[in-house]
């Protein structure tokens, strides 16, 4: 039937290949090999990589954050001096918020979220490369610190004017204003990204309210990156001028207001904790429903307590600043502001409760994780509405009880999400389940750890332990949870160990044949992304569906009896497209890891000689221009990434290749 | 429901299938136990915002124990809500997988409900919280003091007879009458720092280039317990600070002899410090009367000021309150005054390359020259009006 109907847009395609060498470079045409994961703009594997990466940086900010609890173990530790101390805290946060789990939701939003709609790609796959390697480029250059004379003291919210020349002299602040930069980039080419393609690209008859509701989130959380960010950079960019060019934003000595800092930080801060949240919201909105084998209880009410909290969150900021003497007015407004964003929040915890409540639970890996999302994040959120309580909040800030209240929220709910969704959609991704044994026990160790580790937290902020000291000592009372905190952080370890050895197991099992191929809907899935195989081939989906529900591809395997009771009528597998088309692609590319190549160069050089920031700059312009000047499609490229020489007669022969849709490479 | 209450039923009375469920609850539920065990257990350090003696501090306390109980509530609500969804409609082995659960969509009532009693919740909160932090927000009625924190030390000044130039300079005890609502307005000279004495009231940022006002007062006589509570660089864990409550008529005393200029000392000893002070100290530190070229600020220090030790050994501590100024028999603790004239940054971490913190004397001063200094030290006055217990 579609395929008369969308006959015409082949047409479009053949038309673009007859003339075949519009660009003065080729592209790269490997298809295998380390050049397929460099130059590819798949974004299957730009995800892959941003969650390969984001893992590693999570070992680096956890071994972080082993060393400021070896150090906290016993009173005037002397693990580390105050200042490694103090550079580590400063990295072990700028690492989990930056290099962790923004990439990690990176990594599902990219992988996944073309997937959900039915696309074949992203819109703009070159400039999702360049996001990609921006990150990686920004998060190398941010730890290449650690061998420059050491990392960045100021603390992650870089409170001015501590961050100045003047009191923090050495590099490591010039390494985080500008890295955090470039990672910046990277979130805002991506962000535009995605808010494209979700808005144009999602398959007929999929309106907005039929979207996942992953995808929902990713898409409030690409408006809040793109607002976001441009507020800390011009903060950075403040910040740069000043420690590099001796500029006065931050000089209280010449009439600054070092306010103007925090208000800028967390203009671009608190809308960030909802950027590192709401995509594991998004997740576990998606598994709870899967595995209690119910729809998600108010769909509607969850998607626009999703878009509630994107709003409510530019109007809160100021709540981190209780103390910095805003003032009553101020004080109460941003209070009251506070109180209320708990109520979309609260809304979407009972909604979860309630669409588990009744269900038929399996309780696999990601349910675990998913239900511990829902447990932990409520007990984060709760200790939020205290905070909100300003009064309060003068007792409890820059305490424990703050470090507490902020683990619970993006350890107890971002990270437990982003587990849920790791084993959730590994399957969809390698073509094989993580073993479920070796799951539990990483759940269980990693939820009694973060419990020992986070819980007593809380009694030492209202003991009185402030953060960010590099000692207590031993009449301040605080030894024995501090001992059981660190015990805690090395249960967590040893669970990310299993995790670990999960991972490299299934992987050689599966590599061996003893761990079966993983179906195309080994979950009894609902949304669009187990209606094709596991792991997609390249080019996502033999030919688009045609959606006419919200969770399409459940409906396709269970149907109302007589009785107006759900039957299953299909498997899903049965029903699962076979993944055997070979549509045009867009090509693979050299320039957005030679354009992301200059930004690190340029930084460079703003630290130790302009002439190499030359060089960066220069290598940046011949990118653009490589990458203006490339050809839309390499007409060699052939199809899905098999060389067939390109026989435009292919098509015909198939035979049932006439539904394809080809989205031109325009990033 | 009823199918369900039954379906609870069958299993509550299957131990098998619940032992783990049970295991699952009681971790979810450490959580919570941990959160009500903080709100109402007894710290045992010397900082102890548990303990609220402040009339301020006191009005926080019913504050936050209130919105503790409320949240503590709502999370076990919460809880016994994912235990029950665990215990109860976790599948069977013996579940037939085509018999789908009832599908429901969604429950209007049911989600408006969930809607507006949070919101009831926390309007009651907001209602009891706004008139609290214009409450907390007033000027002390009493006296004024300037509170300047700077890299890693605060520094108190009373002005006496109110012209408008401080009296008194003193650091790290911040002595203060009993019954006075104090009127603190808080300073910084070089970055933001955080003041805090718990028992008395919350925290307050010292900001640089703004005067904040804030209020502190106890009903009792004692010494209590602060700290920096903002990141201030390299040794923010090292910036403590202490109130020291007296009662009218001692306090009287202290500003008594606080008004004092100190004068040269005559025992050999104590004098030879007092030269070796001259030419060492004076570039930063001011003793009135007779050390006081610094006492307008100096370029050796970002800050621009080192503490006023014209009335040293009337204070409890030294350096940021890190070091006791006397032993608990009451004696002078001359060990560690001593390492800390001579090597202060081997003591407690500082820049001194970078004008932030104490210089080490280690290659200037020998060991006679310590003695001689700390001997001059010990004569600036003292005892402390009040002694840490």
């Amino acid at each position: 039937m579609a395929m008369t109907e969308e006959s015409p847009e082949i047409l479009e395609l053949e038309s673009g290949e007859t003339t075949p060498t519009t660009g003065v470079f080729a592209r790269p045409t490997n298809a295998s090999g380390w050049r397929a994961w460099f130059f590819t703009v798949d974004h299957k594997k730009i995800g892959i990589m941003y969650g390969v990466v984001a893992m590693f940086w999570f070992f680096w900010g956890g071994i972080e954050a082993l060393l400021i609890r070896l150090q906290l173990f016993t009173p005037d530790g002397s693990v580390l001096t105050a200042d490694q101390y103090n550079q580590i805290f400063t990295m072990h946060g700028t690492t989990m918020v930056f290099l962790v789990i923004m990439p990690l939701a990176a990594a599902f939003a990219n992988y996944m979220v073309p997937l959900q709609i039915g696309a074949r790609d992203v819109a703009f796959p070159r400039l999702n490369a360049l996001g990609l390697w921006l990150f990686i480029f920004g998060g190398i250059f941010l730890n290449l610190s650690w061998f420059l004379g050491g990392g960045p003291d100021g603390g992650w919210f870089a409170y001015a004017p501590n961050t100045g020349v003047t009191y923090s002299p050495g590099n490591g602040m010039d390494f985080y204003a500008l890295g955090l930069q470039i990672v910046g980039i990277a979130s805002l080419v991506g962000s535009m990204n995605l808010i494209v393609t979700i808005v144009n690209m999602r398959a007929p008859g999929m309106t907005m309210l039929r979207m996942p509701v992953f995808t929902w989130m990713i898409l409030v959380v690409q408006f809040l990156l793109l607002f976001a960010l441009p507020v800390i950079t011009v903060a950075l960019v403040l910040l740069s001028f000043d420690r590099t060019f001796d500029a006065n934003f931050f000089n209280v000595a010449m009439g600054a207001d070092p306010l103007l800092w925090q208000h800028l930080f967390w203009i671009f801060g608190h809308p960030e904790v909802y950027i590192l949240i709401l995509p594991s919201f998004g997740i576990v909105s998606e598994t709870l429903p899967v595995f209690s084998r119910k729809p998600l209880f108010g769909y509607a009410v969850i998607v626009i307590s999703g878009a509630a909290i994107g709003f409510m969150g530019w109007g809160v900021w100021a709540h981190h600043m209780f103390v910095s003497g805003l003032g009553p007015v101020g004080v109460a407004a941003f209070s009251a502001t506070t109180m209320f964003i708990a109520v979309p929040t609260g809304v979407k915890i009972l909604n979860w409760i309630a669409t588990m409540w009744g269900g038929n639970i399996r309780f696999t890996v990601p349910m675990m994780f998913s239900v511990s999302l829902v447990s932990m994040f409520t007990i984060g959120g709760l200790s939020g509405v205290m905070h909100a309580v300003a009064p309060a909040d003068t007792q409890q800030t820059d305490t424990y009880f703050i470090v507490a209240h902020f683990h619970y929220v993006l350890f107890g709910g971002a990270l437990m999400g982003l587990f849920a969704g790791m084993y959730y959609w590994w399957p969809k991704a390698f073509g094989y389940k993580l073993k479920e044994s070796l799951g539990k026990w990483h759940f269980w160790l990693v939820l009694v750890g973060f419990n020992m580790t986070f819980g007593p937290m809380h009694i030492l902020g209202l003991q009185g332990m402030a953060r960010r000291h590099s000692r207590y000592g031993p009449e301040d009372g605080f030894d024995f949870w501090n001992a059981v905190v660190t015990i805690g952080a090395f249960v967590i370890l040893v669970g990310m160990i299993v995790f670990a050895v999960n991972i490299v197991r299934t992987w050689l099992g599966y590599k061996a044949g003893t761990i079966p191929q993983a179906p195309a809907d080994p979950w009894d899935g609902r949304t669009l992304e187990w209606a094709i195989p596991s792991p997609p081939p390249e080019h996502n989906f033999d030919y688009v569906p045609v959606v006419t529900d919200l969770d399409d591809f459940w409906y396709k395997k269970y149907q109302p009896d007589e009785t107006g009771k759900l039957r299953k009528i299909a498997d899903g597998n049965d029903i699962a497209q076979k993944g055997d088309q070979h549509p045009h692609l867009p090509s693979a590319s050299y320039w957005p890891i030679v354009l992301a190549a200059g930004f690190p160069l340029i930084a460079l050089g703003l630290i130790y000689n302009l002439w190499l920031s030359g060089i960066g700059l220069l290598l940046m312009l011949g990118s653009i221009f490589g990458w203006s000047l490339e050809p839309a499609t390499d007409p060699d490229a052939g199809h899905d990434g098999h060389r067939d020489g390109h026989d435009p007669d292919l098509n015909d022969t198939d035979g049932s290749d006439a539904e394809i849709v080809e989205e031109a490479p325009v990033g | 429901m009823t199918a369900t209450d039954t379906k609870l039923t069958e299993v509550t009375t299957n131990s098998m299938a619940t032992h783990r469920p049970i295991l699952h609850r009681a971790v979810r539920l450490s959580g919570l136990f941990v959160l009500i065990t903080a709100l109402t257990s007894c710290a045992t350090g010397r900082i102890d915002p548990t303990d609220p003696i402040g009339e301020n501090a006191k009005q926080i306390d019913g504050l936050m124990r209130l919105s503790g109980y409320l949240a503590a509530a709502v999370g076990v609500f919460v809880a016994i809500a994912v235990a029950v969804v665990i215990v109860k409609f976790r599948a069977r082995p013996d579940d037939d997988p085509n018999d789908l659960p009832e599908q429901i969509h969604g429950n209007k009532k049911a989600e408006l409900t969930w809607t507006i009693i949070p919101v009831i919740l926390l309007v009651f909160l907001t209602v009891i919280t706004i008139p609290a932090v214009f409450d907390l927000s007033g000027k002390g009625d009493g006296r004024t003091i300037k509170v300047e924190g700077q890299q890693w030390w605060w520094q108190f000044s009373y002005d006496i007879d109110e012209d408008g130039t401080p009296d008194i300079v003193t650091a790290n005890d911040l002595v203060i009458p009993v019954g006075e609502e104090i009127n603190l307005e808080i300073l910084s000279n070089d970055v933001i720092h955080s003041f805090w004495i718990p028992q008395l009231n919350g925290k307050k940022d010292a900001v640089p280039g703004r005067v904040h006002h804030w209020r502190i007062s106890s009903p009792v006589p004692g010494i209590f317990y602060g700290e920096c509570t903002e990141f201030c660089g390299l040794s923010h864990a090292n910036m403590q600070m202490r109130a020291v409550a007296l009662e009218q008529d001692d306090y009287d005393a202290w500003v008594e002899e606080q008004m004092k200029a100190s004068s040269v000392p005559t025992a050999a000893s104590a004098k030879r410090g007092y030269d070796l002070f001259g030419q060492h100290c004076v570039s930063c530190h001011v003793v009135n009367g007779v050390y006081e070229a610094a006492a307008n600020g100096n370029a050796n220090l970002t800050s621009g000021y080192a503490p006023n030790l014209t009335h040293l050994m009337t204070r409890t501590s030294f350096a940021g309150s890190v070091f006791e100024l006397y032993n608990d028999d009451g004696s002078v603790n001359i060990a560690d005054l001593r390492e800390w004239v001579r090597n202060a940054p081997d003591r407690k971490p500082a820049r001194s390359d970078n004008r932030q913190g104490m210089v080490s004397f280690a290659e200037v001063l020998n060991e006679t020259d310590l003695d001689d200094i700390v001997t001059y030290l010990s004569t600036l006055g003292g005892p402390p009006p009040l002694m840490p217990s």
